[in-house]
């Protein structure tokens, strides 16, 4: 085994050193600070230990910050849906049916290139109730009762977030799964196709096995990115209106920027153990079903 | 009929002129003599953007001349201002004269401890120029600490188009809630959102609410220092409960637009111009920028917010506020260069010299330039109902929490949450405050 190794084990020091200097110490501390009052007036009072009270302030403080969680889940689940089975057909459709796919791989992909503070100012613009793009289109082609209070309604603003995140990330979804896509052997669609097999039992037997390991790399993705998302929001909504579309960062964010840092570590604390054990369980499941 | 309403403004001008002058105490600073003593040494000054501007450039001229001395301004850049004051201050290194954005707690929460770091102006006479309002932000625990000189320009009035009250037959400005709603329907039943509220923006709305803040403690005496002293809450207060009510219900009946929680304020100027909205809250320097930029030829006037049936000018004594750093070597300099600003000559200067402000907020009496739609709303304001500070400036750790305190207001207005709610979150976001601070009030 060990004559097969092709470079020294210490060159992992420097990466691993980098590692854990600047991720994971950091990430540690601010665990340990999650358990302190740290906050704006630390440096004169000093530092105290507060065990669980933060974590407490969290789940019993009046300023519903439970629903800041409940959002931050429920952005994480609705958003990768209409990201990853769009993406997917087209990156099917980009790989077996058009012409020039070059062009519409640069199409889809370009949003997701753009800086978070542009889309927000674009789409804040395209969304205006009475001066916006998407209103006034609406009444152009004469479906005027189709116009929205596009990110007020309460009703809306949420169907706004999740098409706007999707606009900006099925073109990144889809490049993974082109190469997917790439990777797998034509002779089994070739053998499909002679035992009769039609697109949806081509898609089912063949592609979607062959693609779990893009399928679970978008997972991983996505989940992360929803249980972190802020930039969106923050850009669109900034959690409102009210505090409708409040997530968990948008929390930590104005907690401490109020001085409240132990406070706000602790949100982050959660989203830290959120994030791992969501992570952990998708890259399980995904494994045993490979191996299976 | 037009003669006698000229004649009607006429008169309530002058009365106002003479009002503000016989309201002014007149006190009269007189620079310290020079007898040479401070000949050759420098005075370095720590300012932020802004706060000085220009408008100091000839009296500093005039002050380094008379005494033969050198000012060394250093101007820093408001996002970097105060990171380098504390770490100044801090390790002793702080120029002879600094600036804060001061308000009646800015000293204790932004310099944290002044008996180390201020010099200590107890006692000197310039302190009389300077409105007791104003002197809030200057003093600290018993002691005069700083000086603040800004303008008491209005800010935050309803900024209404005259001309289309006019048109539209509406004889009197509203200063009652119920007088209010008479008027946005009025306006309304024309097409036009009578008041443009720009909820998107996140800091506006909040304004109606709290630049009222006179009325909430004219209803419950003391209720401001009860606030500071945390014996007092905002939840289940029955005027701010009534306020926060009526601002509900002129939003539901579509009086701020059909969308104000999604619009922002970007395209104020031009709502007024194509006269889509009535009125809006704005500064007074706003008018100009609207005769400016808009140039219909419409007129415009103020008229002070009108929920809860307030009649209290929102006065605010936050400003840019001068202290003297404890730690120079040239002390008796700092107190003649206090002294010699506090002159009416300089006064006069620095007020000839901002050009975007229409006067200083001094009891001295200097050439003042008040716009005459300024001049002729102050002479419809009780000069009694002056005395207040608004609430986010008159109550410790309110002004920390607007934008929050903004969200709240919208979810009620949605009716996500219920009013006494706002009120409540405000208590607990005070309370927090009041906990990274350590202040003993809230232990």
């Amino acid at each position: 085994m060990n004559k097969r190794k092709i470079y020294p084990q210490w060159f992992l020091l420097l990466p691993l050193i980098l590692y854990v200097v600047f991720f994971l110490f950091p990430s540690l501390l601010g665990v340990f600070y999650s358990f302190t009052d740290w906050g704006r007036n630390t440096a004169r009072e000093g530092l105290h230990f507060v065990g669980l009270q933060n974590y407490i302030d969290i789940f019993t403080s009046n300023k519903n910050y439970a629903a800041g969680i409940l959002n931050t889940l429920k952005f994480t689940l609705i958003s990768n849906v209409v990201k990853i089975i769009p993406a997917l057909f087209i990156a099917i459709l980009l790989y077996e049916g058009l012409k020039k796919t070059g062009i519409y791989r640069t199409i889809f992909y370009l949003p997701s290139i753009i800086p978070f503070v542009i889309i927000g100012i674009l789409f804040r613009s395209i969304f205006n109730f009475n001066n916006g793009l998407l209103n006034a289109a609406l009444e152009g082609i004469g479906l005027g009762a189709f116009k929205q209070k596009w990110l007020s309604d309460l009703g809306v603003v949420w169907k706004s977030i999740y098409g706007v995140d999707a606009w900006r990330g099925i073109g990144y979804v889809m490049t993974i799964f082109l190469a997917g896509l790439s990777a797998i052997d034509k002779t089994y669609y070739e053998a499909a196709r002679v035992d009769g097999a039609g697109f949806w039992q081509r898609l089912w037997h063949v592609t979607l096995p062959m693609m779990r390991g893009a399928i679970m790399i978008n997972l991983v993705f996505g989940i992360t990115y929803g249980l972190k998302v802020f930039d969106i929001i923050y850009v669109l909504t900034n959690g409102g209106p009210g505090h409708a579309t409040e997530v968990m960062t948008t929390y930590t964010f104005q907690l401490y920027s109020s001085g409240q840092y132990g406070l706000s570590t602790a949100f982050n604390t959660l989203l830290l153990l959120l994030t791992a054990v969501v992570g952990v369980l998708i890259v399980r499941t995904m494994s045993r079903n490979e191996e299976v | 009929m037009k003669r006698i309403a000229t004649l009607v403004i006429c008169i309530a001008l002058a009365l106002s002129l003479f009002c503000v002058s016989a309201s002014a105490e007149n006190v009269v600073i007189e620079a310290v003599p020079n007898e040479g003593q401070f000949a050759g040494e420098e005075l370095s000054i720590l300012v932020s953007t802004g706060w000085m501007d220009n408008r100091y450039d000839p009296t500093i001229e005039r002050f380094e001349e008379t005494y033969d001395v050198s000012v060394d301004l250093q101007v820093i850049p408001a996002d970097q201002y105060q990171d380098i004051l504390q770490s100044n201050l801090a390790n002793g290194t702080c120029p002879d004269i600094f600036w804060i954005q001061s308000n009646p707690f800015a000293i204790g929460t932004q310099i944290v401890n002044p008996e180390e770091y201020c010099i200590d102006f107890t006692g000197e006479a310039w302190q009389a120029i300077m409105p007791e309002a104003r002197q809030t932000s200057c003093v600290y625990d018993g002691k005069l600490y700083g000086l603040q000189l800004w303008h008491n320009s209005p800010e935050y009035v309803m900024v209404y188009n005259k001309t289309l009250f006019d048109e539209l037959g509406i004889e009197a400005v509203p200063t009652t809630y119920e007088e209010l709603k008479a008027v946005c329907a009025t306006i309304a039943e024309a097409g036009i959102t009578p008041w443009f509220v720009p909820g998107a923006d996140g800091w506006q709305h909040q304004l109606a609410f709290f630049q009222i803040g006179g009325v909430y403690e004219e209803t419950n005496p003391g209720l401001y220092e009860a606030l500071n002293n945390n014996t007092a809450t905002f939840a289940g207060n029955e005027k701010m409960l009534e306020v926060l009510g009526q601002f509900k219900e002129l939003s539901d009946l579509g009086y701020f637009g059909e969308d104000w929680i999604g619009t922002d304020s970007t395209n104020m100027v031009n709502e007024y111009a194509d006269r889509n909205i009535a009125f809006a809250m704005a500064n007074s320097s706003y008018i100009k920028q609207l005769q400016e930029e808009a140039a219909t030829g419409d007129e415009y006037g103020m008229f002070l917010i009108p929920l809860g049936d307030n009649d209290w000018f929102p006065t605010n004594p936050a400003g840019p506020t001068m202290f003297g750093f404890k730690g120079t070597e040239h002390e008796d300099l700092v107190r003649a260069f206090f002294q010699f600003v506090c002159t009416p000559e300089s006064l006069q200067e620095i007020l000839d010299n901002s050009p975007n402000y229409t006067n200083l907020d001094v009891n001295v009496e200097i050439d003042q330039h008040w716009l005459p739609e300024e001049e002729e709303f102050m002479a419809t304001v009780n000069p009694d109902k002056m005395g207040v500070s608004v609430l986010q400036t008159g109550t410790k750790y309110t002004n920390d929490y607007w934008m929050q305190f903004g969200q709240d207001l919208i979810a009620y207005c949605q009716g996500t949450i219920e009013a006494n709610d706002v009120l409540a979150n405000m208590d607990q976001n005070r309370a927090d405050g009041a906990s990274v601070v350590g202040d003993p009030n809230w232990q």
